[in-house]
């Protein structure tokens, strides 16, 4: 790829396109271009923004909506808010704290879990050589992409003889099939951009390898750290495909919540939108956190953010 | 793997030190190895004997040998080419629309002198939300009776029920994975932007390249391993995902949404023909398989760094 991006300037090319006048009304001319061009782009970032948050801002809204105002067939904007929805999640018959509970337990269990081994084993991969890092690199990056109905599959069969259907531990193991390749991944491409001089210096001034690494190579990589336990968080926390095949009524969790409210006889429209914003919302609390690092996160160290 | 021949040269002074080192990557590799071999190479040697059995599900779980059955059925069926064919225009029309927006909205966010950042924080929102949360909101803004987007499209003069026709439903779907992800490639081209070399643009400049033309003969080619990193990603999670779909169409109507997972879906947990849905699963790895060395291969070539 170096090839592409240190190619040079390109002003044979640029030169042979269409050349313009260059006396002062080219120049207007251009500068015109240059204004609608500007005024282009702005509307054509003012409507995606609206086409991004509208529909979340009006899940938010929705939520605080009462049953008639959920459901009006002309949209309102104004309306008299109520909590009744988010009270309704949590009395009734259908409460939402076992589910709240299930998701808070699964992905926190495995976005740490996922965290730690990655850390330790994404270091050993950022110190490996040759064809062995080669080999490791390709399974791991296979397995966090393999795609989740053919894992889910044998999973299920798996689970089943091992009797971990339906219960937490086994959706902990479920969501460290797709976040441990990706914790070892990441980890180990933020390892690689510790200038390898620091590691040489504190193994010259005697310490150990296990110092290196605890002392030296880990506080540098802080932010890689929290970046991958907060993409692991969010992954797991979303998932919908492995919930919905190997939990069961002991362990399902939000999103599972959410669509069963669908099937039931009618919709429940406003309590819907509230276990969406349930869902969402810590989500993008946390997701928007490590913001700087998601480039790097998110394309599995393959570019590198700001 | 061809790559690990042109690692083997970067053996560097600490030789001595590596021989060591190896066993201590090595151990501190072991448990997410240990780990990730059991939750990979059990459900895919378990994968490859389904698909080569009959799998009865009562009374225990018991496989029954098959011989090429499953397989010869998966390669006759129409039903199953028809849903590859889907999958492929699901893929080049998210993945198409993806792209070009993401660019277009990262060139117009890297325009953005003032507030940036909120800017950009607000683009980055969908992202966070639960795939299973985006489908079910989507489909509460899309219903006939009561939803935002059906009410602006009916004062457009469209109206009847967008999910129940199943042109307008596979449009609405991927037009909710396009909601989704459109700010990841956003935020990775983004970061493909801001590493362009100014003195190469200011060059463009000085000889007369009009924006259109600089964009398109300097940027683009400058940036191009960052989109195709961006297009990997994108299309190794457009294998994965199928959460919006499973909660708003649920493949229908007339099958005119059943991409390849929600057939495996079907087949496994609603026929319970776990074999047939293990050739299913098979078809997919190799795709995803393909696509992973791709990305390793374009990362070992070093770097869509900017």
């Amino acid at each position: 790829m170096s090839a592409t991006t240190t190619r040079p300037p390109l002003r044979g090319r640029a030169s042979a396109a269409p050349s313009r006048p260059r006396g002062p009304a080219g120049a207007q001319n251009g500068r015109a271009k240059r204004v609608v061009g500007r005024a282009l782009l702005a509307l054509l970032l003012a409507v995606f923004l609206l086409w991004t948050v509208v529909p979340l801002a009006w899940m938010l809204l929705g939520s605080f909506k009462s049953a008639v105002d959920v459901t009006s067939s002309t949209p309102k904007l104004l309306f008299e808010p109520t909590l009744d929805n988010y009270v309704g999640l949590f009395t009734g018959a259908n409460n939402l704290l076992p589910y709240l509970w299930h998701s808070v337990a699964a992905s926190v269990a495995s976005a740490v879990l996922a965290t730690v081994l990655g850390t330790l084993a994404g270091y050993g991969l950022a110190r490996t050589r040759g064809r062995r890092k080669d080999a490791l690199s390709f399974w791991f990056i296979s397995t966090r992409m393999a795609p989740i109905a053919a894992v889910v599959l044998p999973l299920f069969l798996m689970f089943r003889l091992a009797g971990l259907i339906d219960t937490i531990p086994g959706l902990v193991l479920a969501y460290l099939s797709f976040n441990l390749p990706f914790a070892i991944w990441i980890m180990s491409a933020f390892f690689e951009r510790i200038p390898s001089s620091l590691e040489e210096a504190a193994h010259v001034s005697g310490c150990t390898r296990w110092q290196t690494f605890w002392y030296v190579a880990l506080p540098l990589s802080r932010s890689g750290l929290v970046t991958t336990g907060v993409l692991c968080l969010v992954f797991s926390w979303n998932d919908y495909a492995f919930a919905t095949v190997v939990s069961g009524p002991d362990s399902q969790t939000l999103p599972i919540a959410a669509t069963q409210l669908v099937t039931q006889t009618g919709v429940d429209w406003g309590q819907l939108t509230a276990i969406g914003t349930i869902v969402v919302l810590p989500m993008v609390l946390v997701g928007l956190a490590v913001r700087k690092w998601l480039v790097t996160g998110l394309t599995l160290g393959a570019v590198t953010g700001e | 793997m061809t790559s690990a021949a042109r690692h083997a040269p970067t053996r560097s002074a600490a030789t001595a030190g590596r021989r060591f080192g190896l066993t201590f990557n090595g151990r501190l590799m072991a448990p997410g190895v240990v780990i990730l071999g059991a939750l990979s190479f059990f459900p895919l040697a378990a994968l490859i004997a389904m698909s080569f059995s009959r799998v009865r599900l009562l009374g225990g779980v018991r496989l029954e040998w098959a011989g090429l059955d499953n397989w010869e059925r998966a390669f006759s069926d129409p039903e199953l080419w028809r849903s590859w064919g889907l999958t492929i225009l699901w893929f080049t029309t998210t993945l198409g629309v993806e792209m070009v927006l993401g660019v277009a909205v990262a060139v117009a966010l890297s325009r953005l002198v003032r507030a940036r950042g909120v800017v950009l924080a607000l683009v980055l929102l969908p992202m966070f939300a639960a795939p299973a949360i985006v489908g079910l909101l989507g489909r509460y803004l899309v219903d006939p009776t009561f939803g935002l987007y059906a009410w602006m499209l009916q004062g457009a003069g469209l109206d009847g029920d967008i999910l129940g026709d199943p042109v307008t439903a596979f449009v609405a779907v991927a037009l909710m994975d396009v909601w989704e992800w459109t700010p990841l490639v956003a935020l990775i081209t983004l970061a493909g932007l801001s590493g362009v070399n100014p003195s190469v643009l200011e060059a463009a400049a000085l000889d007369g390249a009009d924006q259109w033309t600089t964009f398109w003969h300097v940027v683009l080619p400058s940036i191009q391993g960052i989109l195709l990193v961006a297009l990997l990603i994108r299309s190794m999670d457009a294998v994965r995902y199928f959460d919006v779909i499973t909660v708003t169409t649920n493949g229908g109507p007339a099958d005119a949404t059943k991409i390849i997972p929600l057939r495996l879906y079907e087949a496994a947990f609603r026929f319970f023909d776990l074999g047939y849905a293990a050739v299913i699963g098979l078809m997919m790895l190799v795709l995803t398989i393909a696509i992973a060395r791709l990305f390793v291969r374009i990362l070992s070539g070093k770097g869509a760094r900017p």
